[in-house]
């Protein structure tokens, strides 16, 4: 019987070896995702005190920097993009503005630039960087919501008007000069920047950006996308501004374009300008020249 | 240059279900030496869903998730399934809002998910392919507690025997 019993014990003090050697680590611990990539260093976080410069830029993107197809086929090149952008400000917001959303946008700090600027967004070469509209001193945080006005500009290249359109526009061997002023007024309220990095998170003595996008397909369509893509559907072209060319020039203003345009143009024609504003990808609410964000 | 269609992606905000599972019974199925195990438990996790303004899902797009401590650094970058789909689990001993940017071919959108923050003790439940829960490693080492004693046990019944024997020899 003792025998047996000392068997016993021995038998159990191994197989509490074996349960030791091969129990896996307490703290596993995974992202398993078949969706993952990788992860980051969560485990820095950036501080919430001090000042950084905060820098408001404008960008016509490639579109203006390089030149483009219309989608009736008109390549355009621009030489001058002029736009009157009034009183451009960031905002941290929180709960984070969404455009998209029902909430009103609400402020916790924000950046903004008194005055009324015109920036010709086709300035520098084709690789050119995003146009700076001017930069403030801040409290650091995440600036993540944009505003801006456009409005007709008191003086300068583009006095009178809310936006120049100087360049050309090609096609089948025939070469057309236009100058194209718009003097419609504009307020948009945008969420954050949607893009390649991310933008306005400011940190103590350094500089950030946030940026104002103009996406000028939205007027002239796009002839690298298919004729029946929404943004093709929903553009304009340039057909419509040729046959109002004498000669090669093109010379016109927004009241010559709703006498010239028929209804239905001149009606696509301000729906596309109100859509020029975004940030990067992300949405902007055009909410009227009178509304405050 | 990404170009910007004339519709928008969207982010839906069907979040915050909890993940399929239940707590598993803190036995292996097996305990042999070298042998494999697959446990499961409960985990609170988030999905997205982006899908254009027309409906069709942003299938295999870019994903890139901040966590509310570092907006400036992804916490987590992947791609949506051909559904559009992405399924994460932050950390939930970090609270306050979770952005996720999803992006393809020019077009994209982010959200803004609040979390609030739980014990640091629960933010060790993960997703477990491989690998044992701590329930696990209680229980095993409640049965090398047992076996210990009993073996003390054995042992001092051995030293009796053989001084019952010498005592009789």
């Amino acid at each position: 019987m003792n025998k047996q019993l000392i068997a016993f014990a021995g038998f159990t003090a191994i197989m509490s070896g074996l349960l030791t050697a091969c129990a896996a680590p307490e703290d596993t611990q995974s992202e398993a995702s078949s969706t993952t990539d990788s992860t980051g260093d969560a485990s820095d976080p950036i501080s919430r005190e001090g000042i950084g410069i905060l820098q408001i830029q404008a960008n016509g993107e490639d579109f203006v920097r390089q030149g483009f197809v219309s989608k009736d086929g008109w390549a355009i090149n621009f030489e001058h993009l002029y736009i009157n952008l009034v009183e451009p400000t960031a905002y941290q917001t929180d709960p984070p503005f969404d455009p998209d959303g029902e909430g009103e946008l609400q402020a916790t700090a924000e950046a903004k630039l008194n005055e009324s600027i015109t920036v010709d967004l086709a300035e520098g070469d084709e690789n050119a960087d995003p146009i700076i509209v001017g930069e403030v001193s801040v409290p650091v945080g995440h600036y993540n919501a944009l505003s801006w006005k456009m409005l007709p500009a008191s003086d300068g290249a583009a006095a009178g008007s809310t936006l120049v359109l100087i360049g050309t526009a090609q096609k089948d061997g025939e070469t057309i000069d236009f100058n194209i002023k718009l003097d419609p007024e504009y307020a948009y309220v945008c969420g954050e920047f949607v893009g390649d990095e991310r933008k306005g998170v400011l940190t103590a003595g350094d500089t950030a950006n946030i940026e104002a996008t103009f996406h000028f397909d939205h007027i002239f369509g796009d002839g690298d996308a298919p004729a029946d893509d929404a943004i093709n559907t929903g553009a304009l072209g340039f057909d419509p501004f040729a046959t109002l060319a004498s000669g090669n020039e093109l010379a016109v203003d927004m009241a010559m374009l709703e006498e010239q345009l028929d209804q239905t143009q001149y009606r696509l024609l301000e729906e596309t300008v109100a859509g020029l504003g975004h940030v990067g990808e992300g949405h902007c609410l055009e909410v009227g020249s009178q509304t405050s964000p | 240059m990404p170009r910007e269609r004339n519709w928008k992606g969207w982010v839906g905000k069907q979040l915050m279900f909890p993940m399929l599972g239940l707590w598993a019974i803190a036995i292996p199925e097996r305990a042999i030496a070298h042998g494999a195990t697959i446990e499961y438990r409960s985990i609170p996790a988030l999905e997205v869903q982006a899908s254009y303004d027309t409906g069709e899902p942003l299938a295999n797009a870019q994903v890139t998730v901040y966590s509310p401590e570092n907006p400036a650094d992804p916490w987590l970058t992947g791609t949506t399934d051909d559904q559009g789909r992405f399924i994460f689990t932050p950390d939930s001993a970090i609270a306050g809002n979770w952005d996720v940017q999803v992006r393809q071919a020019g077009h994209g959108d982010i959200v803004s998910i609040p979390l609030e923050g739980t014990a640091s003790n629960q933010s060790t439940l993960v997703v477990a392919g491989s690998g044992s829960s701590q329930s696990t490693s209680l229980l095993q080492k409640a049965v090398m507690a047992g076996s210990v004693i009993w073996g003390l046990v054995g042992t001092a019944l051995f030293f009796s025997a053989r001084s019952k024997k010498h005592a009789h020899s």
